[in-house]
């Protein structure tokens, strides 16, 4: 009897030794497995090698010299190839190099033809005809001292699509070696590729989210506040306010004029960004700020230091096209009401401003267009008027090249650059825009990236889900891509490739599935654990503890019967 | 004893038909105590009319019952009363062949006991005599037959009354001895829902002790028969699969059966204890409490087997009893079967001390089931607190009194000088 007692008291252990081992060998492995924050692989070394950049930036030139410039002897050795490289560095991650090849040849008969027209724009024209150079590279026409296509001041004609025309200087003289000429030669095509390429300014300036600078002078820092940021897409918004429906009924062709002066430029500038435009008239919507009267002009005068306050109050009343995240280009055309014509705006010195207009920087630009000369005191009100939108358009276009940073600074002394083509934009300010674009968006990918690595990798909590790490993934591809473009100086595909990683960097970035599990402590984790395990494991932690007493108090009574 | 089953038998079928004719039928097929989504007749005829229409029955999430019972209905469904009563006769009588043969074999032990002297004097009111016995397996046909909660299911249309046939023919052919049979019935039984696979360790044990194997791990003629009633056990499974599989044209009754029954997608109300729990479970640790809950099941398996390794039928009321409580969507007709088993053990119950309050807090529990329901949808006074803290108190009676049951019956097993004891305790 007591043998079976002691035989059912074995199995009662048993039992809850079973407990305890499925408890143990299931239960802990099924918690950790299925309690684990999911954490997709990220291609950690790849990003940290980012972290450290270094750009190459690689530029074509061709220098063509006209008859009149090189030695017959010369001309056999001409068509040669010279490499040069320009390194800085930025800070400790960022280092830049600029690589110039340069090509020298003669020029060819029918470049010759071209080169002896009468004016240099038509120089120019004739020389477009007869080659295509591809986006990021440069030709350069050496031309002779004597030449008469530049006027008497001017050493360089910056031409509308990439060529350039250099003048010799009168220090060249038969007799040099080419060495000579060529060491001569150099600086001054070094200057024409800082204003129709790329110049450390401008690519410093394009890097300043990656890297902190000192601000220049004023007016250095009131250009790089200027323009936009690099953006995927911009919307752009023109508005027509009038403030006194009851004298004015106004009538503006905005469809056509959009069509006509805009749209060329915008297609031009198709591989930097989608550009979507809209319209809207406002009425009784009044400046924040009383004009003065001006009785010596008899006209009424918005100052310089008025002009701060006037765009807050139209702001609000403006609307925008909440559907997209694109940064929103605003242009206003005020036509001040009966009682406050004419408006003119004065600059710092007191001066009418000849355009009438004037723009804050990363917001739009605002024209005032007077139209008290278009009836007389005994008109019948409302007076039906039509706005000239070529005038309009013409201010607003300037306006827009400088928002979106086409034109940055003025060029060197002795410099003549043509007027812009029809689109509104010339191909090497285009290619400004896009070296500055592509180095903007790299730098700004490369942060994003790299910061989002360093978040992930301290917050153990963040749920790194598979489209995420799809997302960094190909963000790293294109950056990477980027950079070669870049190195090998295909001035297109690396734009293309910037934006694509600046798009899926930010993408990553704010992704909301990132933050399920971020504010979730442990103690409440604890919470959630506690009502269900905490009465199961009591019973099984006691007949544990009882079997481990029983135990040791039969190896007690064992040694106290041995002794 | 033909003649009371008989007349027993015409009474429960005129309750189930008067009960079917009246207007309470609809109101009882609503209930959410006796239907879960898996057993509701609702969905058998929306299956089914996916089938005349050409489409498989699973698709649209609504229908979770197996293949083979939608094919039963597609010949049946003109006479669904009359099946789901004589599915219940089936049911009843299975209980009462199965009983009548445990009463034999129980009492054949006890004479062999009495005669070897094993029981002392003291424990004679323990001793049962035949005239107790033989009234019996009527009683338990009778507490089947005639539970309120059996007659609702019934006069529900529930599918429950189907599996609780397939179980009682399962533990009829165990009893009797019929190891091929046994199997089958398991296997179909678990094909229905996965939870009787438990019921293959008392089986086994039943079995084992019958045909007299030492139930020792260390004997070959033990594994041996366990190999073979897993190869039946398994065939039969398979065969029934690979039929359905056949029958439909494709796989994907599978995860609308199975894959339903353990991953709890439907949170509907009921009397179980996963919808509430799921309901506020963050998402996170869903996946990690489902598989606690549903190994919850299946974990008394092994403990039990050890500690009743010599009662297999106790063991099987036992594993009934935990897969009604524990079950992800369970009913009125799941509790029904295993309470039917009560008078097996009835000399037993004059220990239990704490039977009065049990069957109270029962009785009011499925009182206030449908008063807390009402009050929770209809009037809108109550909220969901109210309806699951009955059903918590519901379970932990139901658990309560399955753990007294199996002390006492632990303790009133043990011969010697423990029976002795648990003599003095009591009185």
């Amino acid at each position: 009897m007591l043998f079976k007692t002691v035989n059912l008291r074995r199995r009662g252990q048993l039992a809850a030794l079973s407990i305890a081992a499925v408890v143990i060998l299931i239960g802990v492995p099924l918690w950790w497995r299925t309690t684990e924050t999911y954490r997709a692989w990220l291609p950690v070394s790849q990003i940290q090698e980012l972290a450290n950049l270094q750009l190459q930036l690689s530029a074509d030139v061709e220098v063509v010299f006209a008859r009149g410039t090189v030695t017959p002897e010369q001309q056999k050795k001409v068509p040669l190839t010279l490499t040069q490289d320009d390194e800085h560095v930025v800070d400790e991650d960022t280092a830049l190099r600029y690589r110039y090849e340069t090509r020298y040849r003669t020029a060819t008969i029918m470049e010759e033809d071209a080169l002896n027209q009468p004016t240099a724009a038509e120089a120019d024209l004739s020389l477009h005809t007869l080659s295509e150079s591809p986006c990021g590279s440069l030709v350069v026409y050496v031309i002779p001292e004597s030449s008469s296509l530049l006027p008497e001041d001017v050493d360089v004609y910056v031409g509308q699509r990439r060529t350039a025309l250099l003048r010799i200087g009168a220090q060249t003289r038969v007799g040099r070696t080419l060495e000579q000429l060529l060491s001569h030669l150099e600086p001054r095509v070094k200057q024409v590729l800082q204003v129709m390429s790329f110049s450390h300014t401008d690519i410093t300036a394009a890097l300043s989210d990656r890297v902190r600078l000192s601000p220049g002078n004023k007016e250095s820092i009131a250009d790089s506040m200027r323009a936009f940021k690099s953006s995927p897409g911009y919307e752009i918004t023109f508005s027509l306010l009038n403030p006194d429906p009851k004298s004015h009924r106004l009538h503006w062709d905005i469809e056509g004029a959009v069509q006509t002066y805009i749209q060329p430029l915008l297609r031009k500038l198709a591989p930097l960004a989608n550009f979507s435009i809209d319209s809207q008239t406002l009425y009784y919507a009044m400046l924040g700020v009383n004009p003065r009267f001006d009785s010596s002009r008899s006209a009424y005068t918005l100052n310089s230091d008025s002009l701060a306050h006037v765009i807050n109050p139209v702001e609000a009343r403006l609307g925008s096209n909440a559907a997209s995240s694109n940064p929103v280009l605003n242009f206003l055309l005020y036509v001040p009401d009966a009682h406050h014509s004419p408006l003119h705006i004065n600059d710092h010195k007191k001066q009418e401003v000849p355009s009438n207009a004037f723009h804050s920087p990363r917001w739009g630009g605002i024209m005032v267009y007077n139209v008290n000369d278009f009836y007389g005191p005994e008109a019948a009100f409302p007076v039906d008027i039509n706005i000239d939108m070529a005038k309009v358009m013409g201010v607003f276009l300037a306006q827009l090249r400088l928002l979106l940073g086409v034109q940055s600074s003025a060029p060197p002394p002795r410099f003549l650059v043509a007027p812009c083509s029809s689109a509104g934009i010339a191909d090497w300010e285009l290619d400004r825009l896009m070296w500055s674009r592509s180095v903007e968006n790299i730098a700004t990918a490369t942060t994003t990236i790299t910061s989002l690595a360093q978040l992930l990798d301290q917050i153990g909590n963040i749920v790194i889900n598979d489209n995420i790490a799809q997302q960094v993934s190909s963000a790293v591809t294109s950056l990477q891509l980027a950079v070669a473009e870049l190195e090998s100086g295909n001035l297109r595909f690396a734009l293309q490739y910037s934006k694509e990683a600046i798009l899926a960097s930010e993408r990553a970035f704010f992704d909301p599935s990132l933050l399920h599990l971020l504010y979730f402590p442990d103690d409440q984790k604890f919470a959630i654990y506690i009502p269900l395990f905490l009465p199961m494991c009591v019973p099984i932690l006691l007949s544990l503890l009882k079997i481990v007493s029983d135990a040791r108090q039969r190896r007690r009574e064992k040694h106290a019967k041995a002794d | 004893m033909a003649a009371p089953l008989t007349l027993l038998l015409i009474l429960a079928v005129t309750i189930r038909a008067a009960l079917y004719r009246s207007s309470l039928a609809d109101l009882i097929a609503e209930r959410v105590e006796v239907v879960s989504p898996l057993t509701a007749w609702k969905r058998v005829v929306e299956g089914l009319a996916l089938l005349d229409l050409g489409v498989s029955p699973y698709a649209g999430d609504v229908f979770h019952e197996t293949p083979l019972i939608i094919y039963l209905f597609h010949f049946l469904v003109d006479y669904a009363e009359i099946t789901f009563m004589v599915t219940d006769v089936i049911t009843a009588v299975a209980l009462y062949l199965a009983v009548k043969d445990y009463n034999k074999q129980v009492f054949r032990k006890q004479k062999y006991a009495l005669e070897a002297e094993r029981y002392p004097l003291d424990c004679l009111e323990l001793i049962r005599s035949p005239k107790e016995m033989y009234y019996i397996p009527l009683k338990v046909a009778m507490f089947y037959l005639l539970n309120p909660f059996t007659i609702l299911s019934c006069v529900a249309k529930s599918t429950c009354g189907l599996n609780n046939a397939v179980i009682a023919l399962f533990i009829l052919t165990t009893i009797k001895g019929n190891v091929l049979l046994s199997a089958i019935f398991l296997s179909l039984a678990t094909y229905q829902s996965i939870y009787p696979l438990t019921l293959c360790a008392p089986a086994l044990l039943y079995l084992t002790q019958r045909q007299y194997i030492p139930v020792n791990f260390r004997r070959f003629s033990f594994w041996w028969f366990v190999a073979q009633y897993a190869f039946m056990y398994l065939g039969s499974l398979f065969v029934m699969i690979c039929l359905s599989f056949f029958l439909l044209g494709s796989w994907d009754y599978l995860p609308s059966v199975y894959g339903f029954i353990l991953s709890v997608p439907d949170l509907t109300p009921n009397i179980g204890l996963f919808w509430y729990f799921f309901a506020e479970m963050f998402e996170h640790f869903r996946l990690f409490f489902l598989c606690v809950f549903q190994i919850n099941i299946f974990f008394y398996t092994i403990p039990l087997s050890i500690k009743l390794k010599e009662h297999p039928v106790f063991l099987i009321f036992m594993q009934l009893a935990v897969i009604s409580i524990f079950k992800s969507y369970p009913t009125v007709g799941d509790i029904a079967l295993y309470l039917a088993f009560l008078p097996v053990w009835s000399h037993l119950h004059r220990f239990l001390r704490n039977i009065f309050l049990v069957s109270c807090v029962l009785l009011a529990c499925s009182a206030l089931f449908p008063v807390l329901w009402h009050l929770w949808i209809y009037a809108g006074s109550a909220n969901s607190n109210f309806y699951y803290a009955i059903t918590l108190l519901f379970n932990v009676a139901q658990v309560g009194r399955t753990v007294t049951e199996t002390k006492v019956h632990l303790a009133a097993s043990v011969s010697g000088f423990v029976y002795r004891s648990c003599c003095l305790t009591v009185t």
